[in-house]
């Protein structure tokens, strides 16, 4: 079989050896289970080379979590998040002062076409940079939370779909992470259907502390491989058991 | 010579024909539309209506709205009487409304109340910056499309009417209506609460395409209501009284 590392040894041997080149993985979890530190562990893994589109995040940030646990960062950080800003928040920003203090005629006459205030679609930026990537790649969208927020469901979960298509035919690897319970369960349904292999992140308190699991969920024609796995945190990551 | 009636300042639009008709030109700071089909000549009567003005030294401003305003001043006429110099000393003014929209982030299909108050004040603020004497809208009826009801439209065009005139600025709405329409505008609201309509048309005549022109309203003037014949030429407008006896139209 064709197999490439999830991140976690320990899980990748759960696995019955990791996760299936071609796949797309699903990471699910309320806030503050650990699904962008999931994330990151499963940039760190791999042969491939690393593309991480990130939307909460600031490139150090992320830099930082991979410095600190000591691994790879050489990977190619895409700041949706920071261009969203800019082109967008920062064009509101604009938009409203010129409300405020209304236009004079040099503001209209430096005017360039590049100001409009139309939005850039982010949902095609995704598709498209992600079918530039030469294979095998591996790819993190931290998170689809912001596609769902910004733009409608079916246009999501198309861009999902041709995501995903790209990744089975070049043998790749790409991870998403989406919270749990905040979308519409038609979406979150349709976007657990075309995973691969989902899992879940959860925490449980039980007396004064909390219990941790993973929860394989879904793993394509695999069903046996579904369970639920206790888990801890320590200074090399996520660990199981 | 144009009668004088004594109780209103008039802005002569310098379209001899058509300060006749007035008895001297627009009451000023009147708000008229200037309505017709495509080809009836309004966007070149309207500019011929800014030149004078910026030739007399009133401060004029066009505002595009369909056509991109280089590309308009490519295809103007050539006026005789058309100094490019009036541009570069800033007496007559081209801009280009989409630009204002995106400045201001109308991009949606539908704007708002809200933002029909900020387009009023932005054009008025336009309009004290430069300190506009005269100003042309081509074509209003581009903005009705992006106000789409005409509870919107009433309220626009009643708010931009008050807005300029309390600016002592003498407007031109350039309205669009298709050849068959009997409204003299495309909303049927725009006519009802401008200070004037000046309605242009094609007429067959004897194989020929005329182009006319009739004052149908104007507040604060008497003024004829013939229909007028009107020839483009490099001299300006021409207009001279449509012969009614004779023909077979």
């Amino acid at each position: 079989m064709n197999f490439t590392s999830i991140g976690i040894p320990a899980l990748d041997e759960q696995l019955g050896g990791g996760i299936q080149k071609g796949s797309t993985v699903l990471v699910m979890g309320t806030p503050g289970s650990g699904t962008e530190f999931f994330a990151k562990q499963f940039a760190s893994a791999g042969q491939e080379a690393v593309t991480y589109f990130t939307s909460t995040e600031r490139d150090e940030d992320v830099l930082g979590v991979m410095r600190e646990y000591g691994w790879r960062t050489d990977l190619k950080i895409v700041n949706v998040g920071t261009k969203y800003y800019e082109s967008v928040l920062a064009k509101k920003l604009e938009v409203s002062r010129f409300r405020q203090e209304g236009i004079t005629l040099g503001d209209i006459r430096r005017f360039r076409n590049e100001d409009s205030a139309k939005e850039e679609n982010f949902l095609t930026f995704l598709s498209y940079e992600i079918s530039k990537l030469a294979p095998p790649f591996r790819v993190v969208i931290n998170s689809l939370d912001f596609f769902l927020e910004n733009y409608e469901s079916p246009e999501v979960l198309m861009a999902m779909r041709t995501i995903k298509a790209h990744t089975q035919h070049s043998e790749s690897v790409t991870l998403m992470t989406m919270l749990k319970g905040v979308h519409d369960s038609r979406i979150q349904s349709s976007i657990e259907d075309l995973a691969d292999v989902i899992l879940e992140l959860e925490h449980d308190k039980q007396g004064s502390e909390f219990k941790k699991f993973i929860i394989v969920q879904k793993v394509r024609n695999r069903p046996v491989m579904v369970g639920i796995i206790p888990t801890t945190f320590d200074k090399t990551g996520i660990k199981l058991g | 010579m144009p009668l004088k009636t004594g109780e209103r300042d008039r802005c002569a639009t310098g379209l001899e024909g058509l300060d006749t008709i007035l008895y001297g030109g627009i009451p000023r700071s009147n708000t008229v539309l200037l309505t017709g089909s495509c080809g009836t000549g309004k966007t070149s009567l309207a500019l011929e209506f800014l030149i004078h003005g910026a030739q007399k030294g009133e401060n004029s401003l066009f505002v595009s709205v369909t056509e991109n305003s280089e590309k308009l001043l490519a295809n103007i006429i050539p006026y005789k009487f058309f100094d490019k110099s009036l541009i570069k000393s800033g007496r007559l003014v081209f801009v280009d409304l989409p630009i204002m929209y995106e400045r201001l982030g109308m991009t949606k299909a539908e704007l708002s109340m809200e933002e029909i108050d900020l387009l009023v004040a932005a054009i008025s603020d336009l309009v004290t910056e430069l300190g506009t004497k005269r100003l042309v809208i081509d074509s209003i009826t581009s903005v009705c499309y992006k106000l789409k009801t005409s509870e919107k439209i009433r309220d626009f065009i009643l708010k931009l009417g008050k807005s300029l005139s309390d600016l002592n600025c003498t407007t031109i709405l350039v309205g669009e209506v298709s050849a068959e329409s009997t409204s003299y505008s495309s909303f049927g609201v725009e006519e009802a609460i401008a200070d004037g309509i000046v309605l242009m048309a094609n007429m067959e005549r004897r194989g020929d395409l005329l182009r006319t022109l009739q004052v149908i309203k104007m507040r604060g003037t008497m003024h004829s209501r013939a229909k007028y014949v009107l020839d483009l030429t490099p001299m300006g407008v021409l207009l001279v009284p449509l012969l009614k006896g004779g023909s077979t139209a």
